[in-house]
């Protein structure tokens, strides 16, 4: 496993979830998800997650909450990049939402672009992110990936 | 190789003499764009420039890349809590340490429109901006998009970014509007059309002779909502109008760029301006727009004019032709802030801003105003000139709002529900 895998209990979301109503670990969908949701847990979403504003308290939210990672049908670019920069891996899968149940344990390989649903051993192919996120990632974001030298070139 | 417009701007920017679709870039950014908010302490403890002070220590720097290319705005005026009261105090301790740009006070307003207004933004720019809005950039001709708090930072301390270069798609433009059909009511229209499947994460390019029928105004409102749609930028080449907009603005010199005939788009639609009408987005969703007629009867408890999308001069223009003579609902509130001190000023000049006051609209001063903050009690109902209408984006997420033309709003508060406003005209 490469330090851009993770696995774990998911909690399923469903599409058109904007940024507003992600603020407070989803607290706009679901005000009592942040009692819930376990550290180490992953976030499924469906289509157009995390459109609307550019605000960093709404994925910083779901970061402090312990959330591992979030694959989602279709993400908003600045959410995706937005939490690729926080540290917080995030991935694009097609077909994800109707794979998954919720309380489904799954291992989501961030590097290698794949999703293992373990109940089924489905294995469903994501957007493999572009190097310059697996960079940031690897490093748990973009200030520790810019403090530790890193560079755009 | 042919590119679109927005990939030259890329292209230049990456020093590259050619990009297509899905490469992965490094870009110069020409100007950043930041609002006093992300100087507060809502996204992080340190604020953000505690933040970048430590990057840039590490980095062995003390300085951001460029101070003449930051162009930072007070958006909240007058700040409203301790929070952004200390923000803005940071806002203006880094412009005055760092040699950025800052606007506040009767030169302020909101950040996109100031930016615009004061020259800032030049046709074939690559513009990033910490605030998902400067996509209004584009209806000038530059390539701008909006960037979270993190990459603001990274932005300010490197001058650049990386980026994948969006798939693009065109709208081509012909006929004229009719009455009453702006820009809000073009965007609209499109967001319907196409939804977000059709726009996510992509370049919009407006384009073909219908773009000449269409103000400047209305183009930055077209631009402005790209990110409603989940596009990545919204672009229309720049032509006559554009460069005396940006020559009145005060901006410099600029060398115009359009697309290759052979640019490569994954979709082209056919939009005849003619056939647009008045549009109402429903709640909770900007896409969800339809003719304003599906809407009449709705009752309304209140009206907003203001905004980054529609509170300029055309929308106060078109706001007091419909108020002139005629008064707000009893019981109805109708807030109108325009959205910045240039357009207020203006207004005020060409004697609008009496016509709104004497029907019995509330002016308040240029800021981001209640796009941004709740002002609806639960089962209320605002008829809006914004862009978003999430659920609970103006109040408890029992309160809805709709989004509309700044001519909609004014007949829909006058007859206290959703009204058709060429019923006034």
């Amino acid at each position: 496993m490469s330090a851009l895998t993770v696995r774990g209990r998911i909690w399923k979301f469903g599409d058109s979830i904007d940024c507003g109503n992600i603020d407070g670990v989803m607290g706009g969908v679901d005000a009592d998800f942040k009692n819930r949701v376990k550290p180490g847990d992953i976030l499924i979403a469906g289509r157009f997650f995390g459109m609307g504003a550019s605000d960093e308290h709404a994925p910083r939210s779901l970061k402090e909450a312990g959330i591992s990672g979030i694959v989602a049908e279709s993400i908003s670019n600045i959410f995706l990049r937005t939490l690729i920069n926080i540290g917080l891996p995030a991935m694009e899968c097609a077909g994800i939402a109707n794979a998954v149940n919720d309380g489904d344990e799954i291992e989501v390989d961030y590097l290698g672009g794949s999703v293992r649903v373990l109940r089924s051993g489905r294995l469903l192919a994501g957007d493999r992110l572009p190097d310059f996120a697996v960079q940031i990632l690897s490093k748990g974001g973009l200030m520790p990936y810019l403090k530790s030298g890193g560079q755009f070139k | 190789m042919p590119m679109t417009l927005s990939e030259k701007i890329i292209a230049r920017a990456a020093n590259r003499k050619t990009v297509s679709a899905g490469d992965i870039v490094v870009a110069n950014a020409d100007k950043l764009y930041i609002k006093d908010l992300r100087f507060s302490k809502k996204e992080d403890a340190k604020g953000l420039y505690g933040v970048l002070l430590e990057v840039l220590e590490s980095m062995g720097k003390q300085n951001v890349w460029d101070g003449q290319k930051i162009v930072v705005n007070l958006d909240e005026q007058p700040p409203r809590t301790d929070r952004r009261s200390e923000g803005q105090d940071r806002a203006r301790d880094f412009a005055r340490e760092q040699r950025a740009i800052l606007y506040g006070g009767e030169d302020g307003g909101i950040g996109h429109n100031v930016m615009v207004e004061h020259g800032h933004v030049l046709p074939g720019e690559f513009i990033v901006g910490g605030d998902s809005h400067t996509c209004t950039y584009g209806a000038l001709g530059a390539f701008a998009t909006g960037i979270g708090f993190t990459e603001t930072v990274g932005v300010l301390a490197t001058g650049q970014i990386w980026l994948k270069v969006p798939t693009a798609i065109r709208f081509d433009l012909t006929g004229t509007p009719g009455p009453c059909v702006v820009g809000k009511d073009i965007v609209l229209w499109v967001a319907g059309k196409i939804g977000y499947e059709g726009a996510i994460n992509r370049t919009l390019e407006y384009a073909g002779p219908g773009v000449k029928e269409i103000s400047i105004e209305s183009r930055l409102t077209m631009c402005n909502m790209a990110v409603e749609m989940i596009a990545v930028n919204a672009i229309i080449p720049a032509d006559e109008r554009t460069a005396a907009f940006v020559r009145e603005a005060g901006g410099g010199e600029f060398t115009p760029l359009s697309s290759d005939a052979d640019a490569r788009y994954v979709h082209i639609h056919a939009v005849n301006l003619g056939e647009i009408e008045p549009q109402v987005a429903a709640p909770e969703y900007p896409a969800n727009a339809h003719p304003v007629g599906e809407f009449r009867g709705v009752k309304v408890h209140q009206g907003f004019i203001g905004t980054c999308t529609n509170g300029r001069i055309e929308d106060l223009r078109m706001a007091a032709g419909i108020l002139h003579g005629r008064n707000v609902k009893p019981g109805v509130r109708l807030i109108i802030t325009p959205a910045s001190f240039m357009a207020y000023r203006l207004a005020e000049k060409e004697g609008l801003l009496k016509i709104l006051q004497d029907a019995g609209a509330t002016v308040t001063s240029s800021e981001c105003g209640l796009c941004v903050r709740p002002s609806l009690a639960a089962g209320e109902v605002c008829v809006s000139s914004g862009n978003r209408n999430y659920r609970g984006r103006m109040g408890p997420k029992e309160s809805s709002v709709f989004l509309s033309n700044a001519a909609t709003v004014a007949a829909s508060a006058v007859a206290g529900e959703i009204t058709d406003p060429r019923d006034f005209v």
